[in-house]
């Protein structure tokens, strides 16, 4: 059989059994065909409690990816540098500067040693800053990688390769690919959620959810902390429930003849559809409000109905995944610490981002422990690269401290979903300037994370174009020092 | 699934093979290329740099070559052949392909290697790569059904597979079908009624004439074209800045409806500039490459991101005149097809030499008035030219003074709309090209000079003035001259693709050795020459295809049908496709009678939800909806934000237009009902109908309305069971919303609008259930 075909087949399939229902068919069985198409691979076994295919028992059934858009500054919250403090204020040695090129940087820049106070933290003794204090109290569940590097040093290219794997728009994110591999468990509730906070969307834009040119339904979908969670979600003003069922049953009658006379499986597809489309009136809504849950949970995330925030959108997460979503990403904006103004000053800016943020991330991971949820949900903190050791040069006049993009080297975490707790990976050198061992690429950050859902990324592939195309392009490697 | 282990559908399949071997030998590029292709060629291919052993497979002369006293493929003696053994060997350190690799070859295909050696192992070129050749008709046993040639060749197949056509479908049924399909809007009933009523010969084709001239059929057919143009109204990457670039819209809106023909109108947006003396059209139809994104993010490098919408610009080029995907050329040589990373960068070098520069004010720019602003400054300009002639009256002298400066601020004020255009660099600031090591734009290898490629027909005499370098008018001059084997077979497949929703090339995105030969090759060959033997008159493609008997069957399908056939490739009955979004906001306008039909302009925003965000170092995502009619107005004016597209278009699967979509994907999915069910701009096109039942059938019962909504809807009457269904429905709904006034009044006006004088709310809140309904039926969702 010619592969386009049964990637049409792919297609047309997908068409007509959106989250699955409909028609007899599953998303499952979709995830299972394409693997079988693209590899023929004898070797895949059924993730267990999905409807899934996959190369071998996956430790993660689902993900819950906290991206801080920006560049969180890895130096003065997790990469501890005694000698940047002690040359603070020098000149760059030249020979890190020899040939580079920075986004906002060029002459000679100043050495700026963090102005936070650091400390060893948990069992593990992770060095940590005072400005996440609630990260001190996880630092025995998570799994924090010093040694992240990219290729891409303005952030929607950084962005993209991060989502996508590649620097340019076009390609499927990371959670289409698992969506796609992975199918749905709830077959009423989109399974791939997107949340955004702080205003603003990442600058990689919606191709950081998109599904580039695998079927569209593999797509992000973006709920909204404020009016409809999902959009049109909520029948017109002044229909009840009870009028739009009777005119719903209208319809479907109505439907159904049309069904029975033309034949055509997609008008019997519609009618299941809508229904889908009933249900999720009400799957939705109830599980995106959060004042459903107690306050003492409220309080442990700093959640508040009603609000845009980052800690409800990590209630929210947990919810989501509680129910069976497969992907939930998270986008929060405002990391870009350059020092143009005083929200992005390593000092009270960071305090104050942070303060928004560590808490809910540090309720979620703890929460998820509580429910059992942590073994099998791969949570994952970071940003799309670091930021540099030197003050950024066109703020360096000012009072304000900033950084510049660095995508040599930067730090991120994750917990659960069969990565080692309480674990540091990776170094880099005294001044933060370069890795010195362990290097993590974001193409092996990919392999790894597929891995953990149990997929070879190599094999995980979706034909386009005449070519096999997979979240890694060509590269990357599973960093087996990680899993637990 | 199950079809495919039907026992039926094997027999279909042999029946389709034979009626495509024709007689008994191997068809090598039907049945060897595709094996050869998915299981050897990546390693033993063009590639140079990835291939093993030394081996090409892909060429006769590769895989006939002494390997040292025996060799892959010896012709004729399959036994003796190298390739035979290995593919069906027991030892797995010997097995090709590596099982790693690929899939084995099965008994089936190692027996068609076998019988291909044994019969002289001809390669014969990429049935793509050969020009295409008008054949003679095919014989029909029913003489009488063709219409036209298009009916010849399908018949022809459907015979031979033993399927009969469908019947014709009856005049409403058309009248919906031609009109959607040619204007993307429905007819009204009057024109229904009218084309049902016409007893004279030809009464079809006069229908199809008409709807074809309609202002309308550019502004729906215009939307393929801007899809694969990437057209937006903004330049992409974070900042998504608005950019001003709708008068290529209108260019192209225009040039579809004069029917301009297809080699001048790719000649003019590809090298406008270049022709001698260009008019102001011709410039702005250049515009098709300037909607490459542009990157405004700071700290970026401008060379980059040229760099990156020169790339777009080859790709682009490429996919949309030859079918054929050059990406992977980009970064090495094609594994599968002939193009090396060479003449790629020679593809490329053609469209290096363009003056924009991934600039912030998008230069180089030409600037023009609308006809409207025409106007306005010539009769500006003939008062200040009264004031020239009358000689100066002292006493009025500060007056004049003073309204002449009044009348040139007025002349100032006019301000010219812009349009980002191609220019050619002088010659002195000629940029050389070389190659991009894996595609890398810092990394550079030799120089190349600007070239086709070869195996798809580009020479040394694509230009025949010699003294010229191969530029962007040579390049457009060689898509549609006769070396080039693709690009008519290209337009012929993607109009097929519209009407019929799957193009005769499944993989309309690929002509390539990777993509799907063609289902109807004869006649996709007939359709091309004779495309061009008519000057690429692209409106008369068109009515070929619909005043074809094939277009006319009922689209009913059979369960029989259903099996053998579900994709209706065969067309053995009509057509049958879900639209795009954005033919059904227009349709849901137009039925309600809300449709603004103003013809061109700068984009219009109608009404959104609010997201509350902001695009990264831009604007809000949000927008204020547009003032008065223009919120009414045709989807295609509706402004496009690469950053944040019409919610409502990116659910019925539209791109968001940052690089070229060939082919858009047809989902079916609940957040679809939730758009015509409940998204406010479809709620207002209910309510707008209620309205409009209640006002133009004043004193009706309940059934001459539903009639009525029916006739506006999906062409027709009614049936009885619908009528009853839906009559019932209006009753309980009516009685319901009697106890709930603030209910009815929400229902009947928000977001439409205040009641009119003396309309009762509960009577529209129920009739806007009802066009809820009606508005939501799979026939009126459908294009059938």
């Amino acid at each position: 059989m010619i592969p386009s075909r049964q990637q049409q087949q792919l297609v047309s399939t997908t068409r007509r059994h959106f989250l699955g229902a409909a028609g007899g068919f599953s998303l499952g069985a979709i995830a299972l065909n394409s693997l079988l198409a693209d590899n023929a691979a004898a070797n895949l076994i059924p993730a267990s409690g999905g409807n899934a295919l996959t190369h071998w028992q996956p430790r993660a059934k689902r993900v819950i990816y906290l991206h801080m858009s920006g560049g969180p500054p890895n130096l003065d919250l997790f990469d501890y540098k005694q000698e940047l403090v002690n040359r603070d204020g020098q000149d760059c040695p030249d020979s890190v500067l020899k040939g580079r090129r920075f986004a906002f940087t060029s002459g000679v820049p100043k050495l700026m040693g963090t102005p936070r106070t650091f400390n060893r933290h948990g069992e593990a003794g992770m060095w940590m800053s005072d400005a996440v204090p609630n990260f001190h109290r996880i630092a025995d569940d998570i799994c924090v990688v010093r040694s992240m590097h990219t290729d891409q040093f303005n952030h929607a290219p950084a962005e993209l390769l991060l989502f996508t794997g590649h620097a340019r728009q076009g390609r499927p994110s990371l959670g289409s690919w698992v969506t796609y591999g992975l199918g749905t468990e709830n077959e009423n509730l989109p399974s791939y959620v997107v949340l955004i906070s702080s205003g603003t969307q990442p600058s990689g834009g919606q191709g950081c959810w998109g599904s580039g040119f695998i079927p569209s339904v593999h797509q992000g979908v973006q709920c909204r902390s404020q009016g409809d969670p999902v959009l049109f979600v909520s029948d017109p003003k002044g229909m009840s429930r009870e009028l739009r069922r009777k005119s719903l049953d209208a319809l479907q009658s109505l439907n159904q003849v049309q069904a029975d006379q033309f034949l055509h499986s997609e008008t019997a597809t519609r009618i299941a559809q809508y229904e889908l489309a009933y249900r999720m009136q009400t799957s939705v809504p109830e599980v995106m409000d959060i004042s459903r849950e107690q306050a003492a949970v409220l309080d442990e995330y700093g959640a508040k109905p009603g609000e845009a925030s980052f800690a409800n959108n990590c209630l929210l997460a947990r919810r989501l995944v509680e129910q069976g979503v497969r992907f939930v990403q998270l986008f929060d904006w405002g990391w870009d610490f350059h020092g143009t103004g005083p929200k992005e000053d390593i000092r009270g800016g960071l305090t104050t981002k942070m303060a928004a943020t560590d808490k809910p991330v540090a309720a979620l991971i703890l929460d998820l422990k509580r429910r059992g949820l942590l073994d099998d949900t791969l949570v994952v903190w970071g940003g799309e690269f670091g930021r540099t050791p030197f003050r950024e040069g066109r703020t360096a006049a000012s009072k304000v401290l900033g950084r510049d993009h660095f995508p040599d080297c930067f730090t991120l975490f994750m917990a659960g979903g069969g990565v080692k707790a309480g674990f540091d990976y990776g170094k880099t050198d005294d001044l933060g300037f370069a890795i010195t061992e362990s290097p993590v690429h974001i193409h092996d950050l990919q392999a790894t994370i597929l891995h953990q859902l149990g997929f070879d990324h190599e094999r995980l592939t979706y034909q386009f174009q005449g070519r096999n195309y997979r979240l890694t392009d060509v590269h990357g490697s599973v960093i087996k020092d990680l899993i637990a | 699934m199950h079809l495919i282990g039907s026992f039926r559908l094997a027999i279909f399949l042999v029946v389709i093979a034979q009626v495509a071997g024709a007689d008994d030998c191997v068809d090598f590029n039907r049945q060897i290329r595709p094996l050869l292709t998915s299981r050897c060629v990546a390693c033993h291919g063009p590639d140079e740099n990835e291939r093993m052993a030394d081996l090409r497979l892909d060429i006769s002369s590769g895989a006939s070559q002494d390997l040292g006293g025996y060799a892959a493929i010896i012709p004729g003696q399959a036994d003796a052949s190298e390739l035979i053994r290995r593919i069906t060997t027991e030892e797995n350190d010997e097995l090709m392909p590596p099982p790693d690799k690929g899939e084995r070859f099965s008994a089936d295909e190692v027996d068609l290697m076998r019988r291909w050696i044994d019969e002289g192992a001809k390669y014969e070129t990429h049935w793509a790569y050969v020009k295409p050749t008008k054949g003679s008709l095919p014989v029909v046993q029913d003489a009488d059904w063709p219409a036209n040639e298009v009916d010849q060749f399908l018949l022809a197949r459907l015979e031979s597979a033993g399927l009969q056509p469908s019947p014709p479908a009856d005049r409403r049924t058309l009248a919906r079908r031609i009109s959607l399909d040619l204007t993307g809007l429905p007819p009204t009933p009057q024109q229904v009624d009218a084309f049902v009523a016409d007893r004279y010969p030809l009464a079809y084709e006069r229908f199809v004439d008409a709807t074809m001239n309609a202002v309308a059929f550019g502004q729906h057919w215009a939307r393929i074209w801007l899809d694969l143009a990437r057209y937006a109204d903004s330049s992409g990457y974070p900042s998504d800045q608005p950019r001003e670039i709708w008068g290529y819209r209108d260019w192209v809106i225009n040039a579809l409806n004069r029917n301009l023909p297809f080699d001048q109108f790719t000649i003019e947006q590809l090298a406008g500039d270049l022709l001698e003396s260009p008019t102001q059209e011709q410039l702005i139809a250049t515009a098709f490459h300037r909607n490459t994104m542009t990157q405004n993010e700071g700290g970026t490098s401008d060379e980059e991101f040229r760099v990156a919408a020169v790339v777009d610009r080859a790709n682009t080029t490429m996919a949309v005149w030859l079918g054929t995907t050059m990406a992977c050329a980009q970064c090495h040589t094609h594994k599968f097809d002939p193009i090396t990373q060479q003449e790629y960068f020679q593809f490329f070098a053609i469209l290096n030499q363009s003056a924009d520069a991934d600039r912030k004010d998008e230069a180089p720019l030409l600037e023009l008035y609308s006809p409207e602003q025409h106007k306005q400054r010539s009769g500006v300009q003939a008062e200040l030219d009264k004031f020239a002639v009358v000689p100066d009256e002292p006493a009025d002298s500060a007056n004049d003074e003073q309204h002449i400066a009044a009348l040139q601020k007025k002349l100032a004020a006019i301000k010219p709309v812009s349009v980002p255009i191609m220019r050619e660099l002088p010659s002195k600031e000629r940029r050389t090209t070389k190659i991009q090591r894996r595609g890398n734009w810092q990394d550079l290898g030799d120089e190349v000079q600007p070239g086709v490629p070869a195996a798809i027909g580009g020479s040394a005499s694509v230009n025949d003035d010699e003294s010229r370098a191969m530029d962007r008018l040579a390049l457009s001059n060689w898509l549609v001259g006769n070396e080039n084997p693709l690009a008519a077979r290209v337009v012929v497949n993607r109009l097929w693709e519209a009407v019929f929703g799957v193009g005769i090339v499944r993989t309309s995105e690929d002509f390539g050795t990777q993509g799907e030969p063609p289902f109807h090759p004869e006649l996709l060959d007939w359709l091309a020459v004779d495309l061009v033997e008519h000057d690429w008159d692209t409106k008369r493609l068109l009515r070929q295809i619909v005043t074809s008997q094939a277009y006319r069957q009922v689209s009913t399908s059979t369960s029989e049908l259903n099996e053998l056939d579900p994709d209706n490739r065969l067309v053995a009955r009509g057509p049958r496709s879900r639209p795009t979004g954005e033919l059904l906001r227009d349709q849901a306008l137009f039925v309600s009678g809300l449709l603004c039909d103003d013809v061109g302009g700068p984009p219009v925003r109608p009404m959104s939800p609010n997201l509350g965000l902001k695009t990264a170092f831009g604007g809000s995502n949000d927008w204020t909806t547009s003032e008065g009619k223009d919120r009414y107005r045709r989807s295609i004016y509706t402004e496009v934000r690469r950053n944040s597209p019409y919610a409502s278009f990116t659910t019925f699967d539209a791109p968001n237009r940052e690089t070229c979509t060939i082919r858009r994907d047809r989902t079916n999915t609940p957040l679809q009902a939730f758009v015509t069910l409940n998204d406010p701009v479809f709620v207002e096109a209910n309510q707008a109908m209620a309205r409009r039942l209640c006002a133009e059938l004043p004193a009706a019962t309940a059934q001459p309305r539903i009639e009525y909504a029916f006739q506006l809807c999906v062409s027709r009457d009614p049936y009885d069971n619908e009528l009853k269904t839906l009559a019932k429905l209006y009753d309980e709904t009516a009685a319901m919303l009697a106890g709930d006034p603030q209910s009815a009044i929400e229902l009947a006006t928000d977001p439409l609008g205040p009641l009119p004088p003396d309309a009762s709310a509960v009577e529209l809140a129920a009739w806007t259930v009802v066009a809820n309904v009606i508005m939501n039926l799979d026939e009126y969702l459908m294009r059938q």
